[in-house]
């Protein structure tokens, strides 16, 4: 399993790409925050509509802004795979070790993972639909208050857990 | 100056923020900085879709209420944006690129008020009403410069050939968005006119008399 995973997580040429170009992983670090503040602006408008702190809003007119968390979310993921497979280049640390010693990093992507099946669970139980029909002053049900509160502290630990990847201890 | 700077720098708090090996110092002060970033960026850019007219459905007077929100997002980036830079304050002052990013946030913050002047100055306006030239002027000013803080901002850490060639890439990837940009937006309005065209014809054909 290791082997594949050392195999698979490294990409000569996303590496080439960080070698050749100096500017790609500025640039892609920046793209991960634009990404990160339209998925927060955008995500976090509707977990605090729902925690009844926006109530002049209907909620169907939300979540015409959920395109664009999902856009934030797609420039987020595909920035943070750039910088995962392409890491050698910059530290010159196999990902995998990356992966597997920095704690920070791991809760991260658990934390990511945990937004994930709370959004998943929102639809499910269909909290989501119940909502929709949510009008300005109308305040949320009870289980959609804590599939929002949820969502609004996962996001802020992935944000802080993000943060602290470069303090993380790499053990080789 | 350069020895009061130094003080600075070297003063027992800036120390233990940049020494100290807890999570609680240097890196919680970088993710605070990042979440009043999140939410003064992230929701000042949700007031913008709704006024360039790309989330119509949004109601306008509410958007207002935002404002606690951003505030509170404006100074968690003051005071740990100050904390920040007292870490480092000598190769800070003397690093054009972090000049670039507090101007781009000065412009930045000027477009956001005068997005929301022209936006909200108005008490009679409909919630459904498409903003003013104005405002879409300025929403799209703010957008702008809160892309060039944000990319000046992450840019600071690097050498100056590293961010020179960072502009450049940016400035040719930006003239190629806009390019593509203005090609949908005359392809889209071609089309309503072509659609508001055909809708005034069938308006004018003549009602086939019974008699």
């Amino acid at each position: 399993m290791e082997a594949f995973l050392r195999y698979w997580m490294r990409w000569p040429s996303v590496e080439h790409l960080i070698y050749r170009y100096l500017w790609v992983w500025g640039v892609c670090q920046s793209l991960h925050f634009v990404g990160m503040a339209l998925l927060i602006g955008t995500v976090g408008i509707l977990d605090l509509r729902l925690l009844g702190m926006a109530k002049q809003f209907p909620v169907a007119a939300i979540k015409k802004l959920i395109p664009w968390g999902v856009f934030g979310f797609v420039l987020c993921l595909s920035t943070g795979v750039l910088f995962i497979t392409g890491i050698y280049a910059n530290i010159n640390i196999h990902p995998y070790v990356v992966l597997t010693s920095d704690v920070f990093l791991q809760l991260k992507l658990l934390f990511v993972l945990l937004a994930g099946v709370n959004l998943l669970l929102f639809y499910v139980t269909g909290m989501s639909k119940a909502v929709d029909r949510l009008e300005a002053g109308e305040d949320a049900p009870p289980l959609a208050k804590i599939f929002a509160g949820a969502s609004l502290g996962l996001w802020i630990a992935v944000m802080y857990f993000a943060r602290l990847i470069p303090s993380g201890k790499f053990q080789p | 100056m350069w020895d009061f700077l130094e003080s600075i720098e070297n003063s027992g708090f800036s120390t233990y923020i940049r020494e100290t090996p807890s999570v609680l110092g240097y890196s919680t002060v970088l993710a605070l900085h990042t979440f009043g970033m999140a939410f003064l960026v992230g929701l000042s850019g949700v007031i913008a879709l709704r006024v360039l007219g790309i989330i119509p459905e949004l109601p306008m007077k509410p958007l207002k209420n935002l404002n606690v929100m951003i505030v509170v997002g404006f100074w968690v980036n003051a005071i740990t944006g100050a904390i920040l830079t007292s870490l480092a304050i000598r190769s800070l002052l003397t690093n054009w690129d972090f000049y670039v990013k507090l101007a781009a946030i000065a412009c930045a913050l000027v477009s956001l008020v005068k997005m929301r002047r022209y936006a909200f100055g108005d008490p009679a306006m409909r919630d459904d009403a498409p903003a003013s030239a104005d405002a879409r002027r300025w929403a799209k000013l703010m957008l702008f410069f809160w892309f060039l803080a944000v990319l000046g901002g992450r840019l600071t850490a690097y050498a100056t050939y590293i961010r020179i060639q960072s502009a450049e890439a940016v400035g040719v990837a930006a003239i190629l968005l806009l390019l593509l940009a203005s090609v949908l937006v005359r392809h889209a309005n071609r089309s309503r006119s072509a659609e508001a065209t055909r809708a005034r014809a069938s308006a004018a054909e003549p009602v086939t008399s019974t008699r």
